[in-house]
């Protein structure tokens, strides 16, 4: 009876070894409790489930599963809840890769973590240039262990941002015949909005002959990021004459912007970043006053940035009844680390990073090739992100559309994305200025 | 052999006695021997930050519970300590045992800073006015972000120790140092002058007691305690960062508050017995129901107060000992007449 025992626990040891010897695990990391959350683990399902049905992933002879491990970072509450939920993890959850992350100062914390255990991260929902600028380049052996897969870094979101800002221009130069645009900016009280509003402060008036943008700032306003109201700023602003308003926000200020302005029809067309305006509930969140509003994004519907971009968002939004955030990035980033694992043909951390940095894979977002920082290359011929306006009642892309990238050495070079539609100047702000 | 005697008698006759000081025997014991069960990195990662949030929530009792000086913008003194160690350890390469007595020093300014123009504001004023103080602090670091590191915080602060059972066995030794340190403070004479104020002011000053310096006391003392917190809190394994949305935020003014009426205030063990109850309570709830653990932290802290309006450990105390109405001296609750003076005990319990 002993022996039979004994016997059965050996082979419920073995087995249980090779079952948990064929999982490769997966943390997903996020504000699971917030919408930003909610779509990383999505995101990651969605890719889990697929690459699984597909038959997994052999390594070296052995086939593998994807098996997703919930860390609930609470990045929205501050505290120590980020550096336990993934040290947590990595030691007791046995995760082997890390996908996605939210806020900056707690990915910063997180990611010391992940490196502390030489985990690879992908970090899936952040943009804040300093998690990879000044540690990848400064000190590769102890960061090597992280790759950004969504957004691109906060830079070149503001640079997308200035040619959306160019374009509207240069449509109320030709739709109502305003040579000089005035422009306000109504940024948020924010470092990483900072360095935004001071390039644009110069960019805009600077003549269009030396590559400015031709216009005229007629002044900055800053609200607070948790401001309630900005009547007061929207109605300077108008007072001011503003035609057009850049937006630099990322929190919830971003949602009584659109209220505010909508709801006060205030004459100035909206463009910029503005977070909250690519979320599906963006037009419930303002009343329905937001419609109109503009902003940098990933995804929108019906645009085709890849081939893979519109089934993931058809099939995202049906399984989960919403447009994906870009923090549902998590899908790609599971395809990027599982193409990465088959050209290394092995599991090893090192050899894993060496594939990636010789990632070339044409994602739900663009075509993405990691520089030296383990970034996002960003441009015409990789990511650029896409310009989104709600336009009756659903998040269309207007950007890139015709976009000529360098008309003076690529006068040839148009860049167009299926499914974009021209940007619309609001009613109330054509009819205000027309004429005029 | 005299101070092996010596202690084995004290022991017998001063701890022994009374099941609140076996209680805290027990715990530092434990406390002391637990790497000796388990290493693993994630208890001892959240036992390091319960006894550097214990200092912290000591710090408020202190100031707020012993003198009366409520202070709802605590985070001031931890997160003045933390930035101030956070930078020296990030800009000049100084090593903790330099940047954690200097973020100790400048916190203890900072209390003497907020106490000067505070000391003519009571009450609910008083409370309001010190919540200002961290908010203007996160201001400061924002507006220069190239030096305080902005809103992204400072990182790359060297870590404490190189191992997690290192880094444990100094933060207790340090957090429980203070602690008998306060400890022995808030008994003396100093303590009672501070119960004093917090009763009535102005008889206190009738007596002829300076409240001024005493208050300004009271505040350095926090200061220098909520400090030194928060001074090893940015060089520990659980930080890895100082950001203002971190150690300046709201909630970290609010957490000691929480904690010490939660385990009973103007007592010292009182907020040490919150933290250790609800900060382990609360890290675990975001494991096992992340959704509702707020919920059910907020209904847990309601229950308390509403049934142990005195704290938690006060609760446990007056159940399992009682006061002689004679001598004042405490007794376990099945006694019948006083180890002290031989003086019947009443059945119910007085404070």
């Amino acid at each position: 009876m002993k022996s039979l025992i004994s016997c059965l626990a050996l082979a419920v040891f073995a087995f249980g070894s090779a079952v948990s010897g064929q999982v490769i695990r997966i943390g997903v990391v996020g504000p699971m409790t917030f919408i930003q959350g909610k779509h990383h683990w999505q995101g990651a399902t969605l890719a889990a489930e697929e690459i699984n049905a597909a038959g997994g992933v052999t390594v070296g002879g052995r086939t593998y599963t994807i098996e997703l491990v919930r860390v609930d970072s609470n990045e929205m509450q501050p505290g120590p809840d980020a550096v336990s939920a993934v040290e947590r993890a990595i030691t007791a959850s046995k995760v082997d890769f890390l996908v996605g992350g939210f806020r900056t100062e707690a990915m910063l914390a997180m990611t010391e973590v992940a490196c502390d255990y030489k985990k690879i991260f992908l970090i899936a929902g952040a943009a804040d240039n300093k998690l990879l600028q000044g540690r990848v380049d400064k000190n590769y052996n102890r960061y090597k262990y992280l790759f950004r897969v969504t957004p691109a870094r906060s830079t070149y979101l503001a640079q997308a941002a200035f040619i959306q800002l160019r374009e509207v221009m240069d449509l109320f130069r030709h739709e109502l015949g305003i040579a000089e645009p005035k422009i306000a900016i109504l940024a948020e009280q924010a470092e990483w909005a900072t360095p935004i509003v001071t390039f644009l402060s110069l960019q805009i008036n600077a003549p269009l002959a030396v590559g400015g943008l031709g216009g005229r700032l007629v002044g900055t306003w800053r609200p607070s990021a948790l401001a309630t109201s900005l009547t007061a700023e929207l109605t300077a602003i108008e007072r001011a004459g503003a035609q057009i308003v850049f937006t630099v926000f990322s929190g919830p200020v971003g949602v009584v912007f659109g209220r505010d302005w909508g709801r006060l029809q205030i004459p100035v067309a909206a463009v910029g970043i503005n977070v909250e305006a690519q979320a599906q509930g963006w037009l419930d969140a303002t009343g329905g006053f937001g419609a109109y509003a503009a902003t940098v994004g990933i995804y929108a519907s019906g645009v085709e940035v890849t081939p893979t971009t519109v089934p993931f968002i058809e099939q995202f939004t049906s399984r989960f009844g919403e447009l994906p955030l870009f923090t549902a990035g998590t899908y790609d980033a599971l395809y990027i680390l599982m193409d990465a694992i088959l050209r290394a043909d092995s599991l090893q951390t090192d050899a894993v990073i060496k594939a990636l940095e010789a990632t070339d894979y044409v994602s739900t977002i663009g075509r993405i090739v990691f520089d030296e920082l383990h970034d996002l290359m960003w441009g015409p011929d990789y990511v650029t992100g896409i310009g989104v306006q709600w336009q009756d009642g659903t998040p269309v892309a207007f950007w890139p559309r015709e976009w000529r990238p360098d008309p003076q050495k690529l006068p040839d070079l148009v860049i167009s994305a299926p499914g974009t539609v021209p940007y619309v100047i609001p009613p109330w702000v054509r009819d205000h200025w027309k004429g005029k | 052999m005299y101070y092996v005697r010596y202690l084995v008698r004290y022991l017998q006759n001063e701890v022994l006695v009374l099941p609140s000081r076996v209680i805290v025997l027990v715990f530092v014991a434990s406390l002391l021997a637990f790497p000796l069960l388990t290493q693993d990195p994630n208890i001892l990662r959240t036992l390091i930050v319960t006894a550097l949030f214990s200092l912290y929530a000591v710090s408020w009792d202190l100031l707020s519970g012993y003198t009366g000086q409520v202070s709802l913008g605590h985070a001031l003194f931890f997160g003045s300590g933390a930035y101030a160690s956070a930078l020296l350890s990030s800009h000049l390469s100084l090593p903790p045992y330099a940047t954690v007595p200097a973020g100790a020093a400048v916190a203890t300014a900072a209390g003497l800073l907020v106490g000067l123009p505070c000391l003519r504001l009571r009450k609910h004023y008083l409370a309001l006015a010190t919540l200002a103080f961290p908010i203007m602090l996160t201001g400061f670091v924002l507006a220069f972000p190239g030096f305080s590191g902005g809103e992204g915080g400072v990182w790359r602060i060297a870590r404490l120790t190189s191992t997690r059972v290192a880094e444990y066995y100094l933060i207790l030794g340090v957090a429980l140092g203070a602690v008998v340190v306060l400890w022995r403070v808030v008994e003396s004479r100093v303590g009672l002058i501070f119960h004093a104020i917090r009763e009535d002011e102005t008889a206190a000053r009738a007596l002829g007691i300076n409240t001024v310096r005493y208050k300004l006391l009271a505040f350095a003392l926090s200061g220098l305690t909520a400090g030194a917190a928060g001074a090893l809190y940015a060089h520990s394994s659980a930080a890895r960062i100082v950001a203002p949305g971190v150690v300046l935020s709201l909630f970290m003014s609010f957490q000691p508050v929480i904690w010490t009426i939660f385990g009973g205030a103007a007592t010292i063990y009182g907020p040490i017995t919150g933290v250790f109850v609800l900060y382990p309570l609360l890290d675990t709830l975001n494991v096992v129901i992340p959704k509702y653990r707020m919920l059910v932290f907020a209904l847990l802290v309601l229950l308390i107060l509403r049934f142990m309006p005195q704290g938690i450990s006060t609760w446990i105390r007056d159940a399992i000992e009682r006061v002689c109405p004679s001598c004042r001296v405490r007794n376990i609750a099945t006694r019948r007449a006083c180890r002290a003076c031989g003086a019947p005990l009443q059945a119910q319990s007085p404070r």
